[in-house]
């Protein structure tokens, strides 16, 4: 039973994923309509229409230009309401399509002014990342000098942080440091101002540990991991280091990577061999620094405790082009600037953001996102003193593994995307199939089975089960899919109930009253009754029978041949009939039970 | 732990910037806190400090020098 409750669970919530879906057709935007003017109605015709069109609807149309003259492909400026005006005009008989004319562009770039000079994010692959994920609900702990509340912040959330330095609820910065942190991680983006960040759909957490001078307590760093991991963040970013091993933070690390929480440190900046505390500690991502050629920047630590390398910049006295530009305040006045800074302090909130990512895809333990960031790494070969640990941070190769390995609508549909064509829309509004009465035919059925179960005891099986199904709604997802180049009639026979079949083919949306009625059920329950399971599959099928004859009587009633309207809704409310006293005859106490 | 070193004061460009004395034997110290007649580049300086290891920076470039006591060569 509970089985069967999962399966019912899990059809609705398909049925609900799929009413959902947006589809690709919604993603993209449009401000025109194409029509394609079938060739065979002669170019007077095309004339005329093309003018009814501009009378009825006051928009003119042109051709696309001087190539789609033979092809009489027309464009003309309008919405989706011309779009459904144009198509129910009538105008279709004329027409091979009409289709918006949908603005492609390759990967969404943020329309911040100065995201052209943040050379690292394009450096980590960012944008495709950014097709799939804004880490969106996922809270980043950042333990630094605080977090001023910045203009280019301004959409960013937050949530509550603590001062540990002052003992306050307000965690401000007055060094410019954590802001800067921050703003790599979830600076605000595409909202045409400033620079973009990473992960701009997450919530930072703002922890201050440090004093405006730079500096801060191990003690105060060890309560802030704590604090993190008890109040929902899901990662840290420690973009600080020094002093000797403490038994007291690393008890705080582990504490915090037990309660699931993926954390990560800069490597250090003294260019020497082995990274700083806290990076080195077990649990925790090291994170070395690339300068904008993407070699080892000249101050990154390096060897022991380097778990993956990304930006950290390099800045050349005057020449800050090369370092990490993001919106801070200026430590003397409080003020916003948008300042590049150098250094492993940098780097790191590259891995957080990317790690927020790759947690907003459905990636949770820390453990395994660590592996998704080290496995999408660029690997750098003939590393021999450990510049760059697994190797340069990837953004998009890193969201891709995230997205594997675990079975989502979203992977389901780019499938579909990939191989061929799909467009649910369709589905529900252009009548290939209709979902719900399909979705309400499989729950009747399961309805009606479990009526039946209680006049009549009998043990749920995978055989019924699959009656049930195959005689009420089939696979019926299936009959939405198209592939290139493929045959359609499979998929939709595949994807029809048994009493569609009769008439799947040949693509008929009449009801073929040979499969339609009680000869299957009759057919299979004579062949299988002596069967302990098959026997099942019959009853079930009766069963799903049963009530899809039952609802297309009210809902649809038209058969081949025999035509619609009230002959064909006898027709199928008797069969209904049939089917269900014949369920009655083969449960009743006395016939032949497993 | 008390320490001398003699070296030079220097600004590293790590965050907003970082006060640092590079000894004569090339070991880099973050100068925490420093005294303000210490923050200017290119001061030689003899320094009597502790070496702090329960302070954690964001600057990283090396041991966190506490300075007790002082006395400028140049």
């Amino acid at each position: 039973m509970k089985r069967l409750l999962l399966l019912v669970l899990f059809l609705v919530g398909l049925g609900w994923a799929l009413m959902n879906y947006q589809g690709l057709a919604a993603q993209g935007t449009y401000d025109s309509l194409i029509l394609d003017f079938r060739e065979d109605i002669g170019a007077a015709q095309i004339e005329n229409q093309v003018e009814a069109i501009a009378k009825s609807f006051n928009a003119s149309l042109r051709y696309n230009s001087e190539f789609s003259f033979d092809d009489h492909i027309f464009v003309v400026q309008g919405d989706s309401k011309l779009l459904n005006n144009l198509k129910r005009s009538g105008i279709g008989k004329y027409v091979e399509y009409i289709e918006p004319n949908y603005i492609y562009h390759a990967y969404a770039t943020p329309n911040d002014p100065e995201y052209s000079k943040q050379w690292n994010l394009r450096g980590i692959n960012i944008e495709p990342a950014w097709d799939e994920s804004h880490g969106k609900d996922v809270t980043v702990a950042v333990i630094d000098t605080g977090i001023s509340a910045v203009p280019d912040l301004e959409n960013t959330k937050f949530a509550a942080g603590y001062d540990f330095v002052n003992d306050r609820a307000d965690a401000s910065d007055d060094n410019g440091h954590g802001t800067h942190v921050a703003g790599t991680i979830a600076q605000s983006t595409n909202n045409k101002f400033g620079v973009a960040g990473i992960a701009y759909e997450a919530q930072l957490m703002p922890l201050k540990v440090l004093s405006a001078g730079g500096g801060g307590q191990v003690a105060d760093i060890a309560e802030a991991i704590r604090f993190a991991a008890d109040n929902g963040a899901q990662i840290i970013n420690m973009s600080l280091g020094g002093g000797g091993e403490s038994q007291l933070m690393q008890e705080a690390i582990a504490y915090a990577h037990s309660k699931g929480v993926t954390i990560i440190a800069a490597a250090g900046n003294a260019n020497r061999n082995a990274a700083e505390y806290p990076a080195r500690y077990p649990h925790v991502i090291g994170v070395a620094a690339l300068d904008p050629a993407g070699s080892k920047a000249p101050y990154s630590n390096f060897g022991a405790g380097i778990d993956i390398a990304a930006p950290g910049g390099l800045i050349n006295g005057e020449d800050k082009l090369g370092g990490i530009l993001q919106n801070t305040v200026n430590p003397q006045t409080g003020e916003s600037v948008f300042e590049a800074y150098q250094g492993t302090s940098m780097a790191a909130p590259h891995v957080a953001g990317v790690a927020a990512l790759v947690r907003a895809m459905g990636v949770e333990q820390p453990d395994d996102i660590e592996d998704v960031l080290k496995h999408s790494a660029i690997a750098v070969g003939d590393d021999e003193l450990n510049h760059f640990g697994a190797g340069k941070l990837n953004a998009a190769e890193a969201v891709k593994l995230a997205g594997k390995g675990k079975f989502s609508f979203r992977d389901f549909f780019r499938w579909l995307r990939d191989n061929g064509y799909l467009n649910p829309k369709f589905w529900i509004d252009g009548g290939v199939i209709a979902l719900w009465p399909k979705v309400l035919m499989m729950l009747g059925s399961y309805l009606l089975a479990w009526l039946l179960k209680h006049y009549f005891p009998f043990a749920w099986t995978v055989s019924l089960g699959t009656g049930l199904v195959m005689g009420s709604s089939g696979v019926f997802f299936l009959r939405g899919t198209y592939l290139f180049d493929a045959p359609q009639w499979p998929f939709r026979l595949a994807g029809s109930a048994i009493p569609e079949m009769g008439s799947a083919v040949q693509a008929n949306g009449l009801l073929n009253p040979l499969t339609a009625s009680i000869l299957i059920p009759l057919g299979l329950t004579l062949l299988f009754l002596g069967h302990t399971s098959l026997k099942w599959f019959a009853v079930g099928t009766t069963i799903g029978m049963t009530v899809f004859l039952a609802a297309s009587a009210y809902l649809n009633p038209a058969l081949m041949w025999i035509g619609s309207g009230a002959i064909a809704q006898v027709f199928l409310i008797a069969n209904a009939l049939l089917c269900l006293a014949l369920v009655r005859l083969v449960l009743k106490p006395g016939a032949s039970t497993p | 732990m008390s320490i001398q070193v003699t070296g030079t004061v220097e600004r590293k460009g790590f965050g907003s910037g970082t006060w640092a004395l590079v000894s004569e034997a090339g070991e880099t110290y973050e100068l925490h806190e420093a005294p303000s007649e210490l923050q200017q580049a290119g001061v030689k300086v003899k320094v009597r400090g502790q070496v702090r290891e329960d302070i954690m920076t964001l600057a990283m470039i090396g041991p966190v020098l506490q300075v007790e006591h002082y006395e400028r060569l140049s």
